[in-house]
């Protein structure tokens, strides 16, 4: 495993949002879902990871619980809060033009 | 929503920190354990399982303190901090801190002190209803206002004219009128004279005062048969009454007039124009003052209607007095009518002193907060490697700004809380130096002090003098490279924008310093040349006192001429005194009293006759004022009997004005107030005499005699032998051997009525404070240059003692150290000199007989300014050379 690729800037706050806007999820598990689907590509570091949760936490996109895993350990749950939603679509629509507009430039040269 | 939430998680996160601790532990310790299981999943042993784990995580309290830092809490934890430690540091340091308190408390104190006494003079609104829509007016003569300075003189007008104001204006709710007065006041008690204001009815409803205790005036209490009522001031009532609530109702004697007693005025009440007045009675108008309308007298004020606004009034009563004009071109042909908010005439006077002083006290904070800047920041220097070790590790700049802000901050604030105890006490003494008379026409300042307004004022120049001084050293220090300061660790010499800054900031100090100089030099030399102005006449030895003759016992002009021989016959006898005469208006008080006239031979159109002022004297009164005579004679008692033909002597000023380039003697004037006036010869021409005040021109004025025109109140001049204050006692119990019924009113000095003048105070009390200030300033400049040469000799000790070792001579060692100060005092002394070619303008209006730009006082000041930066660098140069080469070399 090389260096990871460096994350556009911002777009960390994105990756949590869409992962948790299906079901909440823990820190680590939110971790492991964005190395999985993006295949290995994207790895988050712990380091980044819990302030960046704390962050959308404070500006209430999302909201924590503490409830029980599937093992019966408790952790803390994030949720995506209505806000959050709103925000994250917003966010969405924003990424979508960007990165057609860089593919359309990366292809056409 | 969101932000509801939002304040509510930052709450949890500042005051149940322990819950957010313990949680971010827990959560962390979950990802580690997830981690491991993965781990050893994958194969690996336990052991090593667990450190890939740990590695991942980094270092665990890092990441708290980011996930700390998202949490927005730790900016209020780090200030807690930065301030305790803050208060250790300072506690280590005590001559520093000290020092800069001081400085500060001086600083924020002076401020305060002078911002209090601003706040009641031009901030706090007066203690009426509504008192933005209260109005003065008054009728000025065209000739008179060629100056076009308003002065109290210039407030007013005629009983018909303000009738007939009041009955055409439409822009005032009500026109009030008042005129100054005073009684005797007999029973219970010593008799004893009381200042007083006859007032029209309406005068309390226009203000919007309430009387405390019983009633207001009631209409129709003005005619001349109304009831005679008065009503009391609070202070009045409580220090000659008891404050016993049955006064209301009860008769006093007020001259030869029973006067029942109708109300009490609100403690805080006060009227500036009449400052000192106790008593208020309705104005009963005679038929002679209810018909003559060249008679200006009445001071007028107005409430505006509602919806009106100043200007309309102003072109209301523009128009009405055009009118009149029309109607009686006789009387008001020439006249002018002037308005203003009753505010400007009551503040107008104070508002250029005051705000010159203020501006001053500003610059001895900003002074101040150079010195305490400049302190901080050698004390930065110091503390480099401090800051070195803890950049590296790991505080950022905001950290280490913010902590450096913090300690400005414990600072100003101990300043604040010494200087708020130096603004009490020094508000009190700048109080107590207005002189009383002074005070009088000024009440509202007499409950100047601390009120919220001015703690109010207090943080904000606490905040702001924090800000200013601590900002640029905390910046300063901030940017510094810590690699640096870590490596050179012997030698800690500060950053050549550090010394830049710091010279900058004495060279603004001097400057700043030489502007408060120029501005108090000028003062006292205004001061000077008031008090050295010769009012024309002998000022020293001289008692002036007035006695009020009660129509009941001297019905007629002979009872008055009477008393006035019989009196004056007994005082001259008196052991220490050399001599008495009587004037109408005491000379330096303020003039009024004027009459208009025409030359023989010169007819002119009507209403445009000269108008000077009018003063009766007698037959002594220019010898025993040593007045001197230029032409002519004086009066003599037979010569100028009250039978005998009707003679005046006129001043120099008024033969230049009147008869340019003739001979006065044996011309003739007549007085226009009545046809039946005859023509006046002119015997003779004295000199001129500063009569409205020390700094008023000299303007013309007419005597006529005592024995031709009596008065019932007259006013006494005595030259004594001694003190004047000694011959009180005797003049009294003279007086009261004439006629025991009779008191003698207001026993003044001539000397205590200059030093209690308003000219004077002009100029004296700025003088005093303006001084202080400077003072103060010159000090902290000396002391903030003393300390960055001192500073820079120590830094360069090595130097010097290789300079030494190499054979410099003392005498180059020291042109080296002067040559740094002198560089700094040049530069701020110009940059000063520029400054106060600007500002000394706006003091103008303060200065007499001196120009803003007057030379000899910015070269004394400048002079002065460099033998003290002379002495301040010389010090330090001293211990330069007697540095020991060799241990100069050691030390580093």
């Amino acid at each position: 495993m090389g260096k990871p690729t460096d994350l556009v800037q911002g777009t960390l706050d994105l990756l949590i949002l869409k992962t948790i806007s299906l079901e909440p999820k823990h820190g680590w598990a939110i971790a492991k879902r964005i190395q999985q689907v993006s295949r290995d590509a994207l790895q988050i570091q712990q380091g980044s990871l819990y302030p960046a949760l704390h962050r959308l936490e404070q500006q209430g996109w999302i909201e924590a619980e503490w409830r029980p895993t599937e093992t019966g350990r408790m952790a803390k749950f994030y949720s995506l809060t209505r806000a959050g939603r709103r925000h994250m679509k917003q966010e969405l629509t924003t990424w979508n033009r960007l990165s057609e507009a860089i593919n359309l430039v990366v292809q056409e040269i | 929503m969101r932000v509801l939430k939002k304040i509510r998680l930052r709450f949890r996160s500042l005051f149940r920190r322990g819950t957010v601790e313990s949680e971010m532990q827990a959560e962390l310790v979950f990802h580690l354990d997830q981690q491991i299981e993965e781990n050893l999943a994958s194969g690996m042993p336990p052991g090593e399982a667990r450190e890939a784990a740990l590695r991942t995580i980094g270092t665990v309290s890092q990441f708290h303190e980011e996930c700390r830092d998202m949490r927005r809490v730790n900016f209020i934890e780090n200030l807690w901090q930065d301030l305790r430690f803050g208060i250790r540091l300072l506690r280590q340091s005590p001559t520093f801190t000290v020092v800069a308190v001081l400085t500060v408390a001086l600083g924020i104190g002076a401020n305060t002190a002078i911002f209090s006494v601003v706040y009641a003079a031009l901030l706090r609104p007066l203690p009426y209803a509504e008192p933005d829509r209260l109005i003065t007016l008054g009728e000025v003569r065209r000739q008179e206002d060629s100056s076009g300075q308003l002065t109290s003189a210039s407030w007013v007008a005629s009983y018909p004219d303000f009738r007939d104001w009041r009955q055409q204006s439409k822009a005032f709710a009500s026109l009030a009128g008042f005129d100054p007065d005073g009684f005797t006041l007999r029973g219970a008690g010593e008799p004893e004279s009381v200042p007083a204001v006859e007032v029209t009815p309406n005068f309390f409803h226009t203000l919007g005062v309430q009387p405390f205790l019983g009633r207001d005036f009631a209409p129709g209490e003005d005619q001349p048969s109304g009831p005679h009522v008065a009503i009391l001031t609070y202070g009045f009532w409580k220090s000659r009454f008891g404050g016993d609530p049955h006064v209301i109702g009860r008769s006093i004697q007020l001259d030869s007039n029973s006067v029942t007693i109708a109300g009490i005025l609100p403690p805080d009440f006060e009227f500036a124009p009449r400052g000192n007045g106790q008593i208020w009675v309705p104005l009963h108008i005679s038929n002679g003052l209810a018909s003559r309308r060249n008679l200006r007298w009445m001071r007028v004020i107005g409430r505006l209607a509602p919806g009106s606004t100043p200007a309309q009034a102003a072109k209301e009563m523009e128009l009405i007095g055009s009118h009149l004009a029309a109607e009686y071109p006789q009387e008001n042909g020439s006249l002018r009518l002037v308005i203003a908010p009753l505010r400007d005439r009551i503040v107008g006077m104070l508002q250029p002193l005051l705000l010159v002083l203020f501006g001053a006290v500003g610059f001895v904070l900003l002074i101040a907060c150079a010195n305490v800047a400049n302190l901080l920041m050698a004390r930065a220097t110091r503390r480099r490697r401090e800051f070195a070790v803890r950049t590296a590790l790991g505080a950022g700049r905001r950290r280490l700004i913010s902590q450096l802000l913090s300690e400005s901050v414990i600072l100003a604030a101990c300043g604040a809380a010494l200087g708020l105890l130096l603004a009490r006490s020094g508000t009190v003494l700048l109080i107590a130096a207005i002189p009383e008379a002074m005070l009088n026409t000024m009440p509202f300042l007499r409950d100047a002090g601390v009120n919220p307004m001015v703690l109010a004022f207090l943080l904000c120049a606490t905040i702001i003098t924090a800000v200013a001084f601590g900002i640029t050293p905390a910046f300063e220090a901030s940017t510094r490279d810590a690699a640096g300061a870590l490596k050179d660790e012997a030698r800690s010499s500060a950053g050549r924008t550090s010394t830049r800054l710091r010279h900058a900031l004495v060279i603004t100090e001097i400057a700043f310093s030489l502007v408060l100089l120029v501005g108090a030099g000028l003062m006292v030399k205004s001061l000077t040349a008031l008090l050295n102005r010769n009012p024309g006449f002998d000022t020293r030895r001289l008692l002036t006192f007035s006695v009020f003759l009660p129509d009941a016992s001297y019905p007629k002009d002979p009872d008055a001429i009477r008393f006035n021989r019989e009196f004056s016959d007994r005082v001259r006898v008196l052991p220490g005194v050399a001599g008495i005469a009587t004037i109408s208006i005491i000379p330096l008080t303020g003039g009024g009293n004027t009459i208009r006239f025409v030359n023989e031979g010169r007819p002119v159109p009507t209403g445009q006759e000269s108008e000077s002022s009018i003063r009766n004297i007698s037959a002594g009164y220019f010898s025993l004022m040593g007045i001197p005579l230029v032409q002519g004679r004086f009066f003599n008692d037979s010569a100028d009997a009250a039978t005998a033909p009707q003679h005046i002597i006129v001043n120099q000023a008024w033969a230049k004005r009147y008869l340019p380039g003739e001979d006065p003697i044996g011309k003739r004037i007549r007085f226009t107030f009545s046809p039946k006036q005859t023509f006046r010869e002119i015997v003779g021409v004295v000199g001129n005499i500063a009569d409205a005040g020390l700094d008023s021109p000299e303007e013309p004025i007419l005597f006529v005699p005592y024995l031709q025109g009596p008065d019932s109140f007259i006013t006494y001049v005595v030259r004594t032998l001694g003190d004047p204050a000694n011959s009180i006692g005797a003049l009294r119990s003279t007086l009261r051997s004439t006629d025991p019924q009779l008191i003698m009113i207001q026993p003044t000095a001539m000397e205590q009525i200059i030093s209690q003048s308003q000219s004077v105070f002009l100029r004296r009390y700025p003088s005093v404070l303006i001084g202080s200030f400077a003072v103060l300033a010159l000090i902290l400049a000396a002391v903030g240059l003393y300390g960055l040469i001192s500073y820079s000799v120590s830094q360069h000790m090595r130097e010097l003692g290789i300079r030494i070792a190499l054979g410099a001579q003392p005498s180059d060692v020291i042109r080296l150290v002067l040559g740094e100060g002198a560089r700094l005092a040049l530069i701020g002394l110009g940059a000063g000199i520029l400054a106060a070619l600007g500002l000394t303008q706006l003091m103008r209006s303060l200065l007499y007989g001196v120009s803003p730009l007057d030379p000899l006082t910015f070269a004394t000041v400048a002079g002065l300014l460099l033998l003290v930066a002379f002495v301040a660098c010389y010090i330090p140069a001293r211990r330069a050379i007697r540095t020991d080469p060799i241990a100069a070399l050691r030390c580093q």
